[in-house]
């Protein structure tokens, strides 16, 4: 059982996640009060996010596989070709928002109005970088060699199965050429398009090692959607050769890189913590003061928990944990990008609106809660079905089209007989 | 304590695992294996427990851990309360690199201790190796003499292809 097919049930399921998103969705446009439906393009770029970031990492381990001699991935390579593909949602996600952003659909940057970066020194000193112009290069730069090169990785992968020999290596050599350039462009591209689509959500703010953080958050939730994926795919009776060593592997990838989100989390917050500098805690300060239960339930799910339970070296090995993990760090990643842009959009909508002085006025501390902000709704949990939904319905769709097993992968019979403990 | 030992020599993977699967067959209890790589799949046939070694870690970190914490609001909030950079005497953000140093000291050399105190290294100890190529390229089964007998030893390694059988007391 090697060619997959959508059953019409999976089908169906699917249809109703993307409707329930879709009603999601046009009911946060309709009743979004909020200046430049805020709720609904925060909402957008959220999603927009999350799920683009899954793709490019599907297509960073991938490539670290590819170059790094990795042999144990060649029987679920497959799942993160497709996984990888999606880069073409995210395309369409961002054309919209830049978009958006010329046609002045939403106000999501502050550094978007003129007159506001005119009477503001800060902004104004990054203008250069901070615009929509240079925005629309980076996001094209970012997302167009990411996908080219995804689809370089797949083309060639397609192929070798059908004109691969044994001892041939041209396809391997050109994925690994492709692998090569993705792990430079991603590096690259992802730190600038890191700041230019989430963290100039607080343009005055900065932080050195926030690229790499929302990174890791994307590669962990990554890691997590392939888990259920193959699982999923395992116990449909697909893939019999994905084994409990395999799940090993991606177990420790997960908890390895659970911890060096972690790692990088607690880098951001001390040093700006230690620091105490007005213009760095700001960040901080608005999510203590109003998400402490986000703020501190993220560290919960996306460290604590995974880190104890993925410890043992049994609860790598056993479904019901792996699945488990995989559904906790999913929800977790995705309340962590929440708080990275709900703060900054609601920040901006004040300001452009001049509610900002009026709550200065009053005392910050005063009936600060906003649905739909300071904790994710019916509405924002609505959306993300339907995002995951759509994420999910091409990603199988894409593994129709070959065969879940590479059959003239250079690494095949190594990755069948893979053994870790 | 010193017993003897019975061992042969094989030169490759697949006699070492025949051999083993036979004595287990014929129920011929094995004193100990020695290979110069890690073998894959040799502790499951052998019938070898995973270590325990991994939870003494755990243990030890947990200990390094809760040492700084406590060691740190103990010293920070009595018995030298200082204000730094304005912060409250109680600052647990301050303390978590020295806790997570202290959780990978601790649990460092407290492995290494048990790791020597359970297999019997340390200094001065002498090691009795039966062969000089078993960290080469041979792979040895030995048997303990009282337990198994000699000439039973001894006729099995030769019945299994035994390239070289020897015998050493340890």
């Amino acid at each position: 059982m090697n060619k997959f097919t959508i059953k019409g049930k999976e089908k169906t399921v699917f249809m109703i996640m993307m409707g329930i998103g879709l009603l999601s969705v046009v009911l946060t446009f309709m009743t979004d009060s909020l200046p430049g439906k805020a709720r609904f393009w925060s909402n957008f770029l959220h999603e927009a996010l999350f799920f683009t970031g899954i793709a490019a990492m599907a297509l960073f381990y991938m490539s670290t596989a590819l170059v790094g001699y990795g042999g144990y991935m060649s029987v679920f390579k497959r799942v993160l070709e497709a996984m990888s593909l999606q880069l073409k949602l995210g395309i369409a996600f961002f054309l919209i928002i830049v978009i958006g952003l010329f046609m002045k659909w939403h106000h999501l940057y502050l550094w978007a109005d003129e007159n506001f970066v005119a009477n503001d020194k800060v902004l104004t000193g990054k203008s250069g970088f901070l615009n929509p112009v240079m925005y629309t290069i980076f996001t094209i730069l970012a997302l167009g060699s990411w996908y080219f090169l995804a689809s370089r990785i797949r083309r060639a992968s397609v192929q070798e199965d059908e004109h691969g020999k044994f001892g041939d290596y041209t396809f391997t050599k050109k994925m690994q050429t492709y692998g090569a350039l993705s792990l430079v462009t991603i590096g690259y591209f992802s730190a600038v398009g890191i700041w230019q689509w989430l963290m100039s959500l607080d343009p005055h703010w900065y932080s050195t090692l926030f690229a790499w953080y929302t990174a890791s958050s994307w590669f962990v939730a990554m890691l997590s959607l392939l888990t259920l994926i193959i699982l999923y795919l395992k116990g449909q009776g697909y893939m019999p050769y994905f084994t409990k060593e395999h799940m090993h592997d991606i177990g420790k990838f997960i908890f390895g890189i659970s911890v060096f989100w972690s790692y990088l989390w607690f880098s951001q917050y001390m040093l700006i913590w230690y620091g105490n500098v007005g213009e760095e805690t700001v960040y901080f300060k608005v999510r203590v003061d109003h998400y402490p239960v986000l703020f501190y339930g993220n560290l919960i799910m996306n460290f604590v928990l995974p880190f104890l339970l993925l410890l043992p070296n049994t609860t790598k090995r056993m479904r019901g944990t792996m699945v488990f993990i995989a559904v906790l760090l999913l929800i977790g990643h995705w309340i962590d990008i929440f708080l990275m842009v709900k703060p900054g959009v609601l920040h901006t909508v004040q300001e452009l609106s001049g509610a900002h002085e009026a709550v200065g006025e009053h005392g910050h501390e005063a009936s600060s809660f906003v649905s739909g902000f300071t904790l994710p709704g019916f509405l924002e949990i609505g959306t993300f079905i339907g995002f995951l939904g759509l994420f999910l319905y091409t990603t199988f769709i894409d593994l129709t089209k070959a065969c879940l097993l590479p059959v003239n992968d250079a690494y095949i019979e190594e990755s069948i007989h893979h053994h870790v403990v | 304590m010193s017993k003897k030992v019975i061992f042969g020599l094989y030169s490759t993977e697949e006699a070492l695992f025949s051999a083993i699967k036979k004595a287990k067959g014929r129920h011929l209890e094995i004193d100990d294996v020695f290979t110069p790589f890690p073998v894959h799949g040799l502790d499951p046939l052998l019938g070898l427990k995973e270590s325990r070694l991994h939870i003494a870690g755990f243990i030890y970190g947990l200990t390094g851990f809760l040492t700084a914490f406590l060691g740190m609001s103990w010293v920070s909030t009595i018995d030298w309360p200082n204000i730094f950079g304005g912060k409250p005497y109680w600052s647990v953000p301050a303390f978590v690199p020295i806790m997570f140093e202290s959780t990978v000291l601790f649990a460092a050399v407290g492995m290494t201790v048990t790791f020597y105190v359970i297999s019997g290294m340390g200094p001065g100890v002498k090691n009795p190796v039966l062969h000089p190529r078993i960290t080469d390229d041979k792979f040895c089964i030995s048997f303990s003499a009282d337990e198994v007998g000699e000439g039973v030893a001894e006729s099995f390694l030769q019945e299994t292809g035994a390239e070289e059988i020897g015998s050493k007391t340890i």
